[in-house]
């Protein structure tokens, strides 16, 4: 025997605990399909039999306003939940039980869940739950979720539920005000009449009265349709008539009216001197003086957490896949599919995998935030400023996160609830400067503006946040324009978090990322190393061999030179040598010339192998010019030229689409240095100052660098939280764009004027 | 078929005691007359529990001054001051 027992209830009603304590961790995570609503199933085992449950995402109704809403309904109209498990809040009854009353309508079998008992308690609050079941029509158990009260008892019920006929029946209907009623009556008959199909024929009624969209659209699809919608306006102008309102709001005000006769019946409240701890905490939390210094000084260890404590597990992972690359390319002889295996592929994936301890630490404090309530509180202090480019308070959060990496940041862009308020965050994430982009800044700042890197580098980031507000006002305006909604928020008591919930939410995101990623970086890393691999035989412009030979006998003969230079002036030595007492081997003059000789043979040997690397850099950085990849950099130098670019910087940009840091190391293969070159490199630095690039092309490039398409693992993630190629294409080409027109201005007018030439 | 859109809902603030939301101050209570503003605005707070009579007080608002926080049938709720002018109230004490 098998089961789906669909679970739903108001956000902040607890409803993913009670989920965890049914279904433990089996669970599984995707999206609802068609939308980025997040889809959580898992299954449990009670007495021999099996339950499916879905955690349907939070709701304060069944009106279909938001994505939310329409997937909760579609899910319950169509009858694959066997039972319905509605979660209240139970020191929130009165709002909460408004969902209760539409769940009652659909008619699905209904099992009521009274969470967070301890919290109704502690506010006076007496519930008598049997009497609520009486006049619900429907099994009320009370639970504490967090502790696990209450479960065992709970899931006997859903068994009792999904098994008993006697009990799935249901005998109780919201009653309404008797002119809306006799409007039901009217409706509901007339579709008995005509479609015997419809099983919700009072909940359809009920919408009709509403002025439903949707249900208005299934209904005309029934045997005189027309009919029952001309009665369904007559009804609407009678009750309006009598009620002086809209349809909908009538119904809405009767439910309440419902909720609030029921509670009377089943709770007392004592006025027990109860403290509201939430209040408290948020008289220092909010407050109007601390509020945004604390939410400052909480931002600020977020990053430390993430960036810094990141980086010890960061470096073990790096320090393991350099162990593993060697290993690897040490059992297999040298061959492409060698290099595929360990430049490519783990070469590749490595670099991102690398970014994991960052992320989980990130969505851990994330996790935290949520949970504990405080999450609410950052869209309360800073809606204020978002609400500048039409976002809610909580798109802060992922806005400041794209400092560290966009990658996770753009991921956490989920905890905004309106699909236009995640895709505009989403689209104007990448402009906030992420650390990968620093190396570059400071690299290219440092050579061409040793005195202001830092103004220039601080310049970057300014410039970064300008183009996110006004991409944000230009797209709200736009492309994005009147999908926005109303703030309206509500503020949730503080909950300690359970350390489960904690580790389950981070694992989630977490795994997302590890299998998403995964496969994009992978694809890319292979596209990028084929670019540099093939072809394999390249013809360079000089004879690497010959020269590489002349400069080792060059070095050689000055080395044989000079031992024998050394040789003849120890032996005109040693003939004015007379003391008898020591041995000329330990005379001083002879530990002088000796000490000489040994320095300048140290001194010739290191210039000759300095010499031999360069040489072997340089030509490295001819083969890459040969290679696929530096044809792509002449392919696109046509069309860079126009900002003062090279092929230099149109391979550098090209490469640092896989991952902006790749940039520096980038331009050490192409000056010659080696890949192996941090920002602080000379050679590249001189490399940069002698190519002819002057401080104007310089900035224009930095410019170019911060603004210009996010790297791979960016684009991984926007298609992965947009849902689309389509505004994952836009938000290249619009970034693009946006970094050529920027670059070319600053070329372009600092040329004019003859800036920084 | 039919026209089921509606016009924005208009207030009608008469008595001098009846205001709007956003004029009360922090700690003070109203009794809801009605919410305005769009209908599915209208909805979305009427389903939230701002029904007509219900008790709803300001809590505080935020330190930039906008959103604020109300309380409303035992629960917290923030609103921007924009959308609070929608709402008229008869102060109680």
């Amino acid at each position: 025997m098998k089961f789906n027992i669909a679970v739903a209830g108001n956000p902040n009603c607890g409803k993913t605990t009670i989920f965890n304590a049914l279904t433990g961790a089996k669970q599984r995570v995707g999206n609802w399909p068609g939308v980025t609503v997040e889809k959580k199933s898992g299954h449990y085992n009670y007495s021999d039999t099996k339950f499916d449950v879905i955690d349907l995402p939070g709701t304060y109704s069944l009106a279909a306003f938001s994505a939310e809403e329409t997937v909760v309904r579609q899910y319950l109209e169509n009858d694959e939940a066997n039972v319905v498990v509605n979660i209240i809040d139970a020191s929130n009854l009165e709002r909460n039980l408004f969902l209760t009353t539409q769940l009652i309508e659909l008619g699905k079998p209904l099992v009521i869940v009274l969470n967070m008992m301890d919290m109704a308690r502690e506010k006076g609050l007496q519930i008598d739950a049997d009497t609520l079941a009486t006049l619900l029509g429907a099994p009320v158990v009370p639970v504490v979720g967090r502790t696990g009260e209450g479960i065992d008892l709970l899931k006997e019920k859903i068994l009792r539920v999904s098994t008993e006929i006697s009990l799935k029946a249901r005998f109780i209907d919201i009653s309404y005000p008797r002119d809306i009623e006799s409007e039901i009556e009217k409706l509901h008959l007339l579709i008995q009449v005509n479609d015997v199909t419809d099983k919700h024929s009072r909940w359809t009624s009920i919408k009709l009265l509403e002025a439903d969209k949707q249900t208005r659209d299934e209904v005309r699809t029934h045997n005189n349709g027309a009919d029952i919608l001309n009665q369904a306006k007559v009804s609407i102008d009678r009750i309006e008539g009598i009620f002086k309102d809209t349809g909908r709001a009538i119904i809405s005000h009767a439910r309440y009216g419902f909720i609030q006769g029921a509670l009377r019946e089943c709770v007392v409240e004592s006025l027990v001197d109860s403290v509201d701890y939430s209040r408290q905490i948020d008289r220092v939390l909010t407050n109007r003086w601390l509020g945004l210094p604390i939410f400052g000084l909480f931002m600020w260890l977020m990053f430390k957490a993430t960036y810094d404590l990141g980086s010890i597990p960061m470096d073990w992972i790096d320090t393991g896949l350099v162990a593993f690359m060697n290993f690897i390319s040490g059992l297999l002889p040298e061959s492409m599919f060698a290099s595929l295996l360990v430049d490519g592929v783990i070469g590749g994936v490595g670099a991102i995998a690398v970014f994991l301890p960052n992320i989980f630490i990130l969505f851990f404090i994330i996790a935290l935030l949520e949970d504990s309530g405080y999450m609410a509180r950052v869209a309360f202090i800073m809606d204020r400023i978002m609400h500048n480019i039409s976002l809610h308070g909580k798109a802060f959060i992922p806005m400041i996160m794209g400092f560290g990496c966009n990658v996770p940041a753009i991921m956490g862009t989920r905890i905004l609830e309106s699909r236009r308020d995640r895709i505009l965050t989403v689209l104007i994430n990448p402009f906030m400067s992420c650390s990968a982009r620093l190396p570059v800044y400071v690299l290219v700042a440092g050579a061409f503006f040793p005195d202001n890197a830092a103004t220039v580098i601080f310049s970057l980031y300014v410039l970064g946040i300008l183009a996110a507000i006004g991409s944000g006002k230009l797209f709200s305006k736009t492309i994005l324009r009147g999908m926005s909604k109303p703030f309206v928020l509500e503020l949730p008591p503080y909950q300690r978090p359970t350390l489960r919930s904690l580790f389950l939410h981070t694992w989630e995101r977490g795994y997302l990322f590890i299998q998403k990623m995964g496969t994009v970086i992978l694809v890319g890393s292979v596209i990028i190393w084929v670019l540099g691999y093939f072809p394999t035989e390249v013809e360079l412009d000089r004879d690497y061999v010959s020269e590489r030979a002349t400069l080792t006998e060059d070095y050689d003969s000055q080395l044989t030179d000079l031992e024998s230079k050394f040789k003849s002036s120890v032996e005109k030595d040693r003939q004015e040598y007379h003391s008898e007492m020591i041995a000329y081997e330990s005379s001083s003059s002879y530990l002088e010339l000796d000490q000489q000789f040994q320095l300048l043979q140290e001194a010739l040997s290191s210039e000759r192998s300095m010499e031999l690397y360069s040489l072997r850099q340089q030509e490295i950085g001819d083969i890459t010019e040969q290679k696929w990849i530096g044809r792509v950099g002449k392919i696109f130098e046509p069309i860079v030229r126009p900002l003062g670019f090279t092929w230099r910087e149109s391979v550098a940009l090209i490469t640092g689409f896989v991952a902006k840091e790749i940039v520096v190391s980038t331009y050490g293969v192409l000056f010659g240095v080696g890949e192996d070159v941090d920002e602080g490199n000379q050679g590249v630095i001189s490399g940069l100052r002698s190519s002819g690039m002057t401080p104007l092309v310089a900035l224009s490039f930095l410019v170019f660098t911060l603004l210009y398409t996010p790297c791979l693992a960016t684009v991984a993630a926007i298609k992965r939280e947009t849902g689309t190629w389509a505004y994952t294409f836009f938000s290249i080409g619009y970034s693009l764009a946006l970094a050529y027109t920027l670059a070319f201005a600053v070329t372009y007018f600092g040329g004019l004027f003859n800036w920084l030439s | 078929m039919f026209n089921f859109k509606r016009p924005r809902h208009k207030l009608h603030i008469s008595d001098e005691n009846d205001l709007r939301l956003s004029d009360l101050k922090p700690g003070e209570k109203g009794r809801i007359i009605e919410v305005g503003g769009s209908e599915s605005f209208r909805l979305r707070l009427i389903e939230m529990g701002l029904t007509r009579d219900a008790e709803i007080s300001v809590d505080k608002y935020a330190p930039l001054r906008d959103p604020m926080e109300l309380i409303v049938k035992g629960y917290h709720l923030s609103l921007r001051g924009m959308d609070a002018q929608k709402i008229a109230v008869k102060r109680i004490n």
